[in-house]
């Protein structure tokens, strides 16, 4: 059996759709009179168009559709949701921040920047007891080293959320 | 039906404080919004929710309709992105394809060749693409034209164009072949 081609069957469908004039009707409906191939995929393509149109039809919604609506005008609508816009400018800041963070790692601020944690114990002490100086010591460089992981994680987690997942459901939903 | 015209009129009056006239407004659209989220969510109750946030998200930005496309136009574009994040936040549910087709075959017709062939193209629907499938089922609700589904797509016109003809011949395609399946069967 001859395949029709992809304009001979668009044609068809823009026949069942109403979109051609009478001179292109009467020389189409004269090409199926002659081809069993048109004729046959006419056939087809007239029975899915007639169950498309005989079953897709409007739904009806509650009763209570409009009430409810008015009920809830006063709700904003935009408090109830996540806002796309509000995670990029989110995560823009958190990756501004952690760039800054970093350059002035690279530049040596935090470089010689040690301390410790001096617990003061001199009201515990009495002529019975004598407690040492309890002295923790700490690198700041660490900490800032810290939060800016725990930042990039958060940037991550961010950029997930508010760029990648909607990209990819988009892109499902286009495909 | 309203003319445009009484639209806007309305619409005035709704922005100059009398919000009471957008009932109006939702008994005019709420089968359509209803419609288009039902063809997006396939569950009653999420798109019955989807299409009053949809209503109340266009009251709350009615100042922002610019009156350069039609009401309903803008209003459908507005559903069909409510729903469409509804449903990104909806669990998956794993339809059983009977269940599906009950929906369609429930309406179907007593002839029973014409039965079957309602069955099989509502079986070869769920074969389809969502995108495919939803631009087919918004093309024929007979009140939105080629244009008005682009727009509430966000798709060009061709695009959508190329959707509905794709689906169509995939659903030939399919009927064809299920057809073809039953008679060696017999």
């Amino acid at each position: 059996m001859k395949k029709l081609s992809i304009a001979q069957e668009e044609l068809l469908l823009r026949f069942l759709d109403g979109e051609l004039s009478e001179e292109e009707i009467k020389r189409l409906k004269n090409q199926i009179a002659h081809s069993p191939e048109l004729q046959n995929r006419y056939t087809e393509l007239k029975t899915v168009h007639s169950f498309l149109s005989r079953k897709i039809q409007l739904d009806e919604p509650s009763k209570l559709f409009t009430q409810t609506v008015m009920n809830g005008l006063d709700r904003n609508p935009e408090l109830a949701n996540h806002s796309y816009k509000n995670g990029i400018y989110l995560l823009a800041g958190i990756l501004i921040a952690s760039a800054l963070a970093v350059m002035l790692l690279l530049n040596g601020v935090f470089t010689e920047t040690t301390s410790s944690l001096v617990i003061d114990a001199t009201s515990l002490q009495n002529k019975w007891m004598t407690l040492p100086t309890l002295a923790i010591p700490f690198n700041v460089k660490i900490i800032i080293n810290g939060i800016i992981f725990l930042n990039l994680g958060i940037a991550l987690i961010l950029f997930d959320r508010t760029v990648l997942k909607p990209y990819f459901q988009k892109r499902i939903m286009i495909h | 039906m309203i003319t445009t015209e009484d639209e806007y009129l309305l619409i005035d009056r709704i922005l100059a404080g009398e919000r009471e006239l957008y009932a109006t407004l939702v008994n005019n659209y709420k089968r359509y919004a209803f419609t288009i989220a039902m063809k997006v969510l396939e569950n009653r109750p999420d798109a019955e929710e989807a299409a009053q946030d949809a209503f109340i998200k266009a009251f709350h930005y009615l100042k922002g309709f610019n009156r350069k496309a039609k009401f309903s136009t803008w209003l459908y574009r507005i559903v069909f992105n409510v729903s469409i994040s509804y449903k990104r936040k909806q669990k998956p549910v794993f339809q059983n394809i009977e269940t599906s087709i009950i929906e369609y075959s429930e309406r179907a017709d007593h002839n029973t060749e014409q039965q079957d062939k309602n069955l099989f193209i509502a079986k070869a629907m769920n074969k389809l693409n969502e995108a495919d499938r939803l631009a087919i089922q918004l093309f024929y609700i007979k009140e939105f034209n080629l244009e008005e589904v682009a727009e509430m797509m966000g798709q060009n016109t061709n695009t959508i164009k190329v959707r509905i003809h794709r689906a169509r011949m995939r659903l030939a395609d399919e009927l064809k072949l299920i057809l073809k399946e039953e008679a060696l069967t017999l």
